[in-house]
């Protein structure tokens, strides 16, 4: 159960803030100039919807469609539910517009063969059926589903009349709608894990989400290369800002998983979208790299 | 709050209050309580110096009010080791002689766990001030038996459960029972070392007397050497004493040695409400050390790392706090809080919050005694209660079950059987609230 609080101290802007656990991380929400009546009801919403999400994408649940796709669906085509199906469509479009980087099958029992011979799914459009290429597949949706879930409480904000909000998904996929209510943008600090008491960079949202890959906070390396089987072993963090939190997600993931030469490629691709590589240096300091395409 | 603070403040106003309510025996650690000895002297007599008994001689000597007057020990070696640091002190081999001594007020008994009974009351009837280690006696009868002749001649009866005079294990169960961590639904103790847990035997016709731990015939092994420190966690928890006991041992690795205790033990002990506390100690692995958890609905307090862990970690502070506040102030500045995925913190990685600053963690690695854990207070509370008299409220109690319960597990793993303690062992409990 989430724990939401409503303040009126500021009678102007009044806040409502929610914060619950799920997709292995912690969400927290925030909404200004709602009722608490109001206000309250959607943090609900929002909770149950982000739940949903996460039974549906959660390959670590037996229960979950998408485990059952995993133990099923190897040599054969397994029927599944539209928004499934969908997701992994998408998840299709990914991959091919980031040259393979971003790749949900990334992890099997197979990473010795990776590459040119990689297994990955097939999808029948008209059926919704979803079929594994190879034996010990595995599609890991959770590159995918923070971004997806975030933009789904967005629309659920948008379809209730909020104008100024903040959706965070564990610090590293977050979005801003409008403006902060005494700025012209919600002001967001990016910092190194090497560097906590320093700010990398400062991130203007208006409208707009950003996304952050690299060594996790407790120091391991989690993103897969797709082409090697191996995880990327990056010391820079890669910071993506655009309109859509799922396509931030889905490029930070991909950009820090590829090599640096294949980065501005991949960026090409994607109009509206700044990318970049955060570094710390020896002495302790920060810089920052936009990847220019 | 650090230890001395939390000392200083069992005798103040605001926590004092609650503490000293919860923990009585601890008003003769406070100020004001040594102050009204100060000056005076507290005549002791120590009966076993062995090495438990010369770490508690090492923590004596910081003790202005304490005077060492008679050391007394039937091996020789030891006897002259312990003299070393009180060349003034009278020298026995024979314990009976020294409880004769009319300039001893008070006895340190430090010898091998069968004798603690017999001693305790022998001492106790020559009208002397008595702290024995624990645990309190070698069987349950005799345990009994110690209680009722402390009770029959209205003596000072102190055990060696050092954890009850420990300030952070006492700042703990106050938080436990002010609900900090919702309702206790499970205790877990274990006390891992990777050693045969000998000590050197000078001459082979020493063996018994010197390894005494590890034969039946004088110690009932990690249980009532071990398992007795932590078995009072849960009655101090929770206010209540376990219902029934299981448990099982083996003699698993040590086994080349002659010794007839087990080497791995673990036992359960569940309470009416339901809830098990467990001990688990094995002597031939020491990974996870010593740990002792209470753990709650809503979070858990690992008492010897003296640790707060919430199960629903709220990211108070966190960046999205930053903006709220800002919001309520009418402010904007920048708060940084992105980066990397936050780990969800319900594992034992989740960054915990200390309950007291500055405190000694011990690993249980010692087989002699640590530091900081609550020994110093003990035998602080102990030197003023020889000069006063008094015997501080509750505390017997919580000793006298802890090793009714420790020999009650130990006999339920050699038979094989859940027990529970027969009504005639049980004794006016008051739980600590």
């Amino acid at each position: 159960m989430a724990a939401i609080s409503y303040s009126r101290k500021n009678p102007d802007y009044p806040v409502v803030y929610s914060s619950f656990g799920a997709m292995h991380t912690r969400v927290e929400l925030l909404a200004v100039g709602l009722s608490e009546e109001q206000g309250r009801a959607l943090m609900t919403e929002a909770e149950q919807e982000v739940k949903r999400l996460e039974r549906l994408f959660n390959c670590h649940d037996s229960r979950s469609p998408l485990a059952v796709v995993n133990a099923t669906a190897a040599g054969q085509s397994v029927k599944v539910e539209d928004e499934l199906f969908m997701a992994l469509e998408l998840c299709e479009v990914f991959r091919r517009a980031t040259g393979g980087y971003f790749d949900v099958t990334a992890v099997d029992e197979n990473a010795e063969s990776r590459g040119e011979n990689r297994g990955g799914y097939a999808l029948d459009g008209k059926e919704h059926k979803v079929r594994l290429l190879r034996e010990g597949e595995m599609i890991d949706l959770g590159g995918f589903a923070k971004g997806y879930a975030a933009e789904s409480v967005r629309q659920i904000f948008e379809r209730e009349g909020v104008k100024q909000a903040v959706i965070n998904f564990g610090n590293s996929s977050i979005v801003a709608m409008g403006h902060h209510p005494y700025g012209e943008w919600w002001p967001i600090g990016v910092k190194h894990r090497k560097v906590r008491s320093a700010v990398a960079r400062e991130v203007r949202l208006k409208d707009s989400a950003m996304s952050m890959s690299g060594q996790a906070e407790n120091g391991e390396y989690h993103i897969v290369n797709p082409m090697t089987g191996d995880c990327a072993m990056g010391e820079e963090l890669i910071l993506v800002e655009g309109r859509s939190a799922l396509v931030a997600e889905v490029l930070s993931t991909a950009l820090y998983a590829a090599p640096r030469n294949m980065r501005k490629t991949i960026m090409a691709q994607y109009e509206g979208y700044v990318a970049s590589e955060i570094y710390c240096r020896a002495d302790g300091s920060t810089e920052c790299r936009e990847i220019v395409r | 709050m650090n230890r001395k603070e939390f000392l200083a403040d069992c005798g103040k106003k605001g926590l004092a209050g609650v503490a000293l309510s919860m923990f009585p025996w601890l008003e003769s650690c406070s100020d004001k309580a040594q102050q009204e000895v100060k000056g005076e002297k507290a005549r002791i007599g120590m009966i076993g110096t062995g090495s438990r008994g010369l770490y508690h001689i090492k923590n004596l000597l910081r003790m202005p009010n304490v005077e060492m007057v008679a050391l007394c020990d039937d091996y020789r070696p030891h006897l002259e080791d312990a003299a070393q640091y009180f060349p003034k002190a009278k020298l026995y081999d024979d314990y009976r002689k020294l409880l004769e001594d009319k300039n001893v007020d008070g006895v340190i008994v430090t010898t091998p766990l069968y004798l603690h009974g017999r001693m305790t009351m022998d001492a106790l009837r020559a009208g002397k001030r008595v702290f024995c280690e624990k645990s309190m006696a070698f069987t349950l009868d005799e345990a009994l038996e110690v209680y009722n002749c402390r009770k029959e001649l209205n003596g000072v009866l102190f055990i060696g459960q050092q954890r009850l005079f420990d300030p952070k294990y006492a700042k703990a169960m106050q938080m436990v029972h002010e609900g900090k961590i919702g309702k206790v639904v499970g205790i877990r103790n274990y006390w891992y070392r990777n050693n045969d847990w000998r000590r050197e035997v000078p001459s082979p016709e020493l063996e018994r007397r010197i390894n005494w731990r590890l034969y039946s015939e004088y110690s009932r092994g990690l249980m009532t050497e071990l398992a007795c420190h932590h078995l009072q966690n849960g009655s101090w928890a929770m206010g209540m004493l376990p219902e029934k006991v299981m448990g099982s041992g083996s003699l698993l690795h040590w086994n080349k040695d002659g010794r007839d205790v087990y080497d791995a033990v673990s036992a359960i002990f569940t309470y009416p409400n339901g809830v098990n506390m467990t001990f688990e100690s094995i002597i031939s692995n020491k990974h996870f050390g010593m740990g002792e958890q209470i753990l709650g609905t809503e979070g858990t307090i690992d008492l010897v790392t003296c640790m707060h862990y919430t199960d629903e970690p709220a990211p108070k502070g966190s960046g999205m706090h930053q903006l709220v506040a800002q919001i309520e102030s009418g402010v904007m500045s920048n708060s940084v809080f992105a980066g990397t995925s936050w780990a969800a913190e319900t594992s034992a990685l989740a960054p915990g919050m200390p309950i007291m600053d500055n405190v000694t963690i011990s690993t249980g690695e010692s087989t002699v005694g640590a530091e900081a854990d609550g020994s110093i207070e003990i035998m602080e509370a102990f030197v003023h209660a020889v000069i006063t008299g008094k015997q501080p409220a509750k505390v017997l109690e919580e000793s006298y079950y802890a090793t009714q319960f420790a020999l009650l597990a130990d006999r339920a793993m050699h038979e094989g059987a859940i027990l529970t303690l027969d009504d005639k062992y049980k004794i006016p409990y008051e739980p600590l609230r």
